[in-house]
């Protein structure tokens, strides 16, 4: 699986807690509030289990997380 | 006489008479009220039962029925619920995966009860005026009793006195916290919904509160009866004119899963209020004289850390004090390790605390990160003694400040205004 599929996957099952939830890879994912603080940090957690990539805090930012694309295209810089 | 006179019948004070009494040394409890009375503090933390065992007491918890406490339940405002059991962890020298809830009125009679079946002497309804010194040695204590006073000599005085801080107020070395100022209105209710799951209905229940510093308590008492307490900062009663019964219903009402919970209740008793929340006496000892529970040290109770505290420097100061009987130092510096033992540990509950307050989603992610949770799981059941480094409270500590020194990090404005250096 790719990385965008693996984290859609993530936020269905493990933040939104249903598989069968509707979610654009362009979401807003912060606005809409589909990611909490909470949300946040398991991410980060998460990237780096799944990845083996640790985000820098200074990258924890709106830019990277507003949606599935952005943090997707955020971790092409690792690479798989 | 008696060797040592014990200020306060709490459990600080009875587990002092008692370790004392099983020691050979004679001691003598005065307490204020006469039991048994109300008091507020009725969760536990797991590290207790290694103490009531040593003093024999677990087979009267069992006896008398108090609420077995399994675990504890978080339950973040926008009705996110994430809990933990004490099985996960097992602690050394502890047998069972659960300590209780009680009812503080029984559960203090019951201790000073047992600590008299063991020898101490127990004298209620005697108020203690002041303790006597001679120089800067604690020779005694004044009391009153019927309006007559009366003053009794010993060796050794253990201010045991709670929240009173008798030794504290009376040398004027009780310091406030700069950080905690919290006030806190409960009373006990029935038809409280405990829980979403079963398993987890007599768990101690924490509703976190969209306002700084500001959680509720949910704790089983029995049955039917839960304790509910609303828990923020004092500027906050402000807003409703030291209307206590309008700012418990604001906590109530701030938190949507608290709200369902508490749709059905009925109160049972009035409401009571606890202020002048934490603080500490810049000294615990001086020459004779020891003080421990509440009397020498006071934290937020967000993890029911009071009967703890309570019991450890109970069973930490009477080892100090039963050294002292057998080598005739009773100073000040033969007194001193005491504290640095009681000290040390309640800070660690401390800087928890603190971290804590500072960014309350990191703990909720710690307690559920597979590289922290057992290190939380330690601190939440009370393992904060003869610790030297807390690795998860630098780890902790770490996160907090990168996060500060990120420029537009996302959980920014989830720091509180706590200082943590």
């Amino acid at each position: 699986m790719d990385r965008k599929t693996i984290l859609m996957d993530y936020i269905k099952n493990e933040i939104m807690r249903n598989r069968n939830a509707r979610l654009a890879e362009d979401e807003d994912l912060l606005g809409t509030g589909i990611l909490d603080s909470l949300a946040i940090l398991q991410m980060v957690a998460f990237i780096d289990e799944q990845f083996g990539i640790e985000v820098p805090d200074q990258d924890v930012v709106y830019e990277n997380f507003n949606s599935v694309q952005a943090l997707t295209e955020y971790l092409k810089q690792y690479p798989g | 006489m008696s060797d040592v006179i014990i200020i306060g019948g709490g459990p600080a004070g009875s587990a002092m008479g008692a370790f004392l009494s099983k020691a050979g040394i004679s001691n003598l409890i005065l307490e204020k009220a006469i039991h048994p009375r109300p008091h507020v503090g009725e969760s536990m933390v797991t590290s207790s039962t290694r103490v009531f065992k040593e003093l024999d007491f677990l087979p009267v918890l069992e006896r008398e029925g108090f609420v077995h406490k399994y675990g504890a339940s978080w339950h973040a405002p926008n009705g996110k619920e994430f809990a933990i059991e004490f099985g996960e962890f097992p602690q050394p020298g502890v047998d069972q995966d659960y300590t209780y809830h009680v009812d503080r009125s029984r559960l203090d009679l019951l201790l000073l009860k047992h600590a008299e079946s063991l020898g101490s002497k127990v004298m209620q309804g005697v108020t203690v005026k002041q303790v006597l010194f001679d120089g800067d040695w604690a020779k005694g204590v004044r009391i009153a009793v019927d309006g007559v006073e009366v003053d009794l000599p010993c060796k050794v005085v253990v201010d045991a006195s709670g929240r009173n801080t008798l030794l504290g107020n009376q040398l004027k070395v009780k310091v406030k916290d700069p950080i905690f100022n919290q006030y806190a209105v409960h009373a006990w209710f029935e038809g409280v919904e405990r829980g979403k799951e079963e398993h987890t209905a007599d768990f101690i229940h924490i509703y976190f509160l969209p306002i700084e510093r500001g959680w509720v308590w949910q704790i089983p008492i029995n049955d039917t009866i839960t304790s509910v307490g609303v828990v923020a900062d004092k500027n906050v009663l402000k807003d409703y004119r030291q209307d206590i019964e309008a700012y418990f219903n604001m906590g109530i009402q701030s938190n949507p899963d608290l709200e369902t919970a508490m749709c059905n209740a009925v109160r049972i008793n009035d409401y009571k209020a606890e202020g002048d929340y934490s603080y500490t006496m810049s000294s615990f000892v001086g020459n004779a004289y020891v003080c421990i529970g509440d009397a020498a040290r006071f934290v937020d109770p967000i993890f029911s850390s009071g009967v703890s505290v309570a019991l450890y420097s109970a069973k930490y100061a009477s080892e100090q004090i039963r050294l002292a009987f057998e080598t005739g130092d009773f100073s000040e510096a033969a007194l001193k390790p005491y504290e640095e033992k009681l000290r040390s540990g309640v800070n660690v509950w401390y800087e928890f605390i603190r971290l804590y307050y500072k960014l309350l989603p990191l703990f909720t992610h710690f307690i559920q990160s597979k590289a922290h949770r057992i290190e939380v799981l330690r601190l939440l059941q009370g393992e904060v003694y003869n610790r030297g480094e807390v690795p998860v409270l630098d780890a902790m500590r770490k996160y907090i400040e990168s996060v500060e020194n990120a420029d537009k990090h996302l959980l920014k404005d989830k720091l509180t205004s706590i200082p943590i250096d």
